[in-house]
């Protein structure tokens, strides 16, 4: 019997959310991060006014990448530890439906961490962080980095230092998400108008790293 | 080695002294900037090996990944470690040239940052790659790595003209004093240009990463004794 | 798909290529300079070239003007400048009817004009330019007219007007104040858009620049002013200096050559070690046997 692309890729995501929502130990981990690493800023940039409207863009941008890549790593050291990761390669599925799988867990838990995330720092900082613009601006940036992030941990997940390696590997090429994300946020919450051109790039740059890591997936996984 | 290793050696250092002579003697000085620019024949030329040796890296992994000779991973790797000698060469040369110019060493000017976020990549791809215990699986994930990597490469190239707001000259630009337009300021420039360019793109890179590739298989032959003599 | 991959990838190379090479070509337009031995001034349409290799001069015979840059190796401006015209005219200047300084871009420039006699009028600008300084002189020889070309830093800078500046300089030039002249409207030369203001027998002109008006002052039979004074501001923006920067070119080649060094030599290591580790496996293994 062959399942059914969508219900694969559904399967796969509902069984990561299924765990996680009895132990709740990713996204309680994630979401602490984030509370610490904005509560860490705060500190270390001793953020008056001026320079909070500065930096917050930033903050968000380096609290969300840091708490997606502690998820990303426990995601997919836990499916290889414990032997999932063989179960549903020999299973008759497609590769892409995996990796959409997989994909689909870690965006949806970053993503939740980010819209927790924006409501607090619109109560911290004093800035309008609910603008749909920018809502948007956040979600694309996460899909992009979690397509990205759920390839290179797959790939990192079977080197020896797997936890100090993934961040290395991963944030130069992360960087071009994180300067245009921070770039369009900046310009969002400062209500200007070059916002757009850098969502634009986001958004394209997201695009083609999605394709790319679906294209490259099966070499990854396949040996 | 073989005998058209060591021609094209030759050739490569000789076309690099030839190039050296036509940037640094036969090209007239920059009357605007100095005798800095012509750091420029050097600068622009390493970009363009630098882009050479990351093409033939993501050429490599391309190959590797449809099931060619593993042989291609040793021509990927040899790119990527001649590419990031050349990009750092490319960085240097520009900050040195940046700081009389500019008055800065660095300036986080989307090229410029576009360009480190590359050399960041593939100094990453570098210590990727000593992770790996199994070479198999070293070979296919590398090469899964030069194929990202090379997006940097590219949005180093094209970041002009995506984000416009760049400070990074084009080609030597206007006096900031003379505000009645541009003018000449440096005679020679595609005569030192040029060949400085095609060297860079073809023989430096090439000859290089053949050097580096005869390494990698002596490196390998010497695993391979090692294993022979361990199993004896 | 291999195949497709690779066809795109050699189509973006080649586009690539075309690119940089399109990016190579310099396609401005351009103004003729002449290079010295220590400075580069604009070359003057229409004025007869007398340069030397230390002095750039251009001269009218329509105005019997002469403008002359130069490097004089005297750490003082105004002294460089009095010792210009004293070698120059072969003549000891007065008192100047006007002296000032005004900051520009590339420093501090002395502004002075002179009476040399009754044909004669000097107008110079003089700065400290390392061990020496840098005069440029605009002589005029025209017995009917007097002439003086003067640079002053603008009262408020939120103008976009000379007017204030003119004043300043017809009061010793001529003694008169700006009010006893007619405006007479604006009149566009390649350096900009001049301010014209004249009366019988006096004439003055003002552009603003910067944060600076240029001033250019006329009396007796009055010729084209409006030409020697757009050439002496074109003379004056485009000087400049040719930085001395090669210790930085030596510094930037040392880092290629040390970068491109240290890759050939950790080839050269690495194969050495590799061959002394076989030679080492070698002995061994001949050893057991």
């Amino acid at each position: 019997m062959k399942t059914s692309y969508v219900a694969a890729v559904l399967a796969i995501a509902g069984k990561d959310l299924r765990v996680e929502l009895r132990s709740r130990e990713l996204l309680s981990l994630m979401l602490i991060f984030a509370l610490l690493s904005i509560l860490v800023f705060s500190f270390a940039l001793e953020l008056d006014r001026v320079a909070r409207e500065e930096a917050v863009s930033g903050v968000l941008w380096v609290t969300l990448i840091f708490a997606s890549l502690l998820g990303l790593n426990r995601s997919l050291a836990q499916e290889y530890d414990q032997g999932n990761l063989d179960a549903l390669l020999l299973a008759p599925l497609s590769r892409t439906a995996i990796f959409i799988g997989k994909f689909a867990g870690n965006a949806l838990f970053t993503g939740l961490v980010a819209l927790l995330l924006l409501p607090l720092m619109t109560a911290l900082y004093g800035k309008n962080m609910l603008d749909p613009r920018l809502v948007l601006t956040t979600l694309v940036g996460i899909a992009g980095f979690c397509a990205l992030g759920t390839l290179m941990a797959t790939l990192t997940v079977k080197t020896r230092a797997r936890e100090a390696l993934l961040p290395v590997a991963m944030m130069p090429l992360a960087l071009p998400f994180l300067l245009t994300a921070v770039r369009a946020t900046k310009g969002i919450l400062t209500n200007a108008t070059e916002w757009q051109a850098w969502f634009q790039l986001l958004a394209g740059v997201a695009l083609i790293y999605l394709v790319l890591c679906l294209l490259l997936f099966r070499f990854v996984v396949e040996e | 080695m073989p005998r058209l290793l060591r021609a094209l050696t030759i050739a490569t250092v000789l076309g690099f002294a030839a190039t050296l002579y036509l940037g640094l003697f036969a090209a007239g000085t920059d009357i605007q900037q100095g005798a800095v620019q012509r750091i420029f024949y050097i600068h622009m030329p390493a970009f363009f090996g630098a882009f050479t040796a990351f093409g033939l890296s993501l050429f490599g992994g391309i190959m590797v990944l449809a099931g060619k000779s593993a042989d291609w991973d040793k021509l990927a790797l040899a790119g990527v470690e001649v590419g990031l000698a050349f990009a750092l060469i490319n960085l240097l040369t520009g900050a040195i040239w940046a700081r009389p110019i500019w008055n800065t060493w660095w300036t986080w000017d989307p090229r410029l940052t576009s360009a480190a976020i590359m050399c960041l990549t593939y100094a990453a791809y570098l210590m990727l790659r000593a992770g790996f215990d199994d070479t198999e699986r070293r070979r296919t994930f590398m090469s899964v790595y030069s194929i990202l990597g090379f997006v940097t490469v590219l949005i180093t190239l094209f970041i002009i003209r995506i984000v416009p707001e760049t400070i990074h000259p084009v080609i030597v630009g206007a006096s900031p004093q003379n505000a009645q337009g541009s003018f000449e300021a440096t005679s020679g420039v595609m005569l030192a240009l040029a060949p400085s360019l095609l060297l860079w793109l073809t023989l430096m890179p090439i000859t290089l990463m053949w050097h580096r590739y005869r390494l990698e298989d002596r490196l390998e032959s010497l695993n391979r004794a090692k294993l022979k003599a361990l199993s004896e | 798909m291999t195949a497709r991959l690779l066809k795109a990838c050699a189509l973006v190379f080649v586009l690539l290529l075309a690119l940089g090479g399109a990016a190579a070509q310099d396609s401005v337009q351009t103004v003729p300079y002449l290079q010295t031995s220590g400075f580069n001034v604009p070359v003057l349409a229409g004025w007869d070239n007398q340069s030397t290799d230390a002095i750039a001069q251009f001269y009218s015979a329509e105005y019997k003007a002469t403008i002359r840059a130069q490097i004089v190796a005297l750490e003082d401006p105004p002294a460089a400048a009095r010792t210009v015209l004293a070698s120059w005219l072969d003549i000891e200047t007065g008192p100047p009817v006007y002296n000032g300084k005004v900051n520009l871009a590339d420093g501090t420039w002395h502004v002075l004009a002179f009476d040399i006699n009754a044909a004669t009028t000097a107008s110079v600008m003089a700065r400290r330019h390392g061990q020496g300084s840098v005069v440029i002189s605009f002589v005029e020889a025209a017995p009917e007219a007097r002439t003086m070309l003067l640079t002053l830093a603008q009262t408020d800078d939120a103008l976009n007007t000379a007017a204030p500046e003119i004043d300043l300089a017809l009061d010793p030039f001529a003694g008169v104040e700006l009010a006893q002249l007619d405006d007479a409207g604006n009149i566009d030369m390649p350096s900009g858009q001049w301010q014209v203001y004249e009366r019988p027998r006096l004439r003055a002109l003002g552009m603003v620049f910067g944060n600076d008006s240029y001033i250019a002052l006329q009396e007796g039979e009055l010729g084209n002013l409006a030409a020697l004074a757009d050439a002496y501001n074109r003379t004056l923006l485009g000087f400049f200096v040719t930085p001395d920067n090669s210790l930085y070119l030596a510094l930037g080649l040392a880092a290629a050559f040390a970068v491109l060094g240290l890759l050939v030599l950790s080839f050269f290591w690495r194969s050495r070690g590799i061959q002394q580790e076989l030679a080492l496996i070698e002995t061994l293994t001949s050893d057991e046997e």
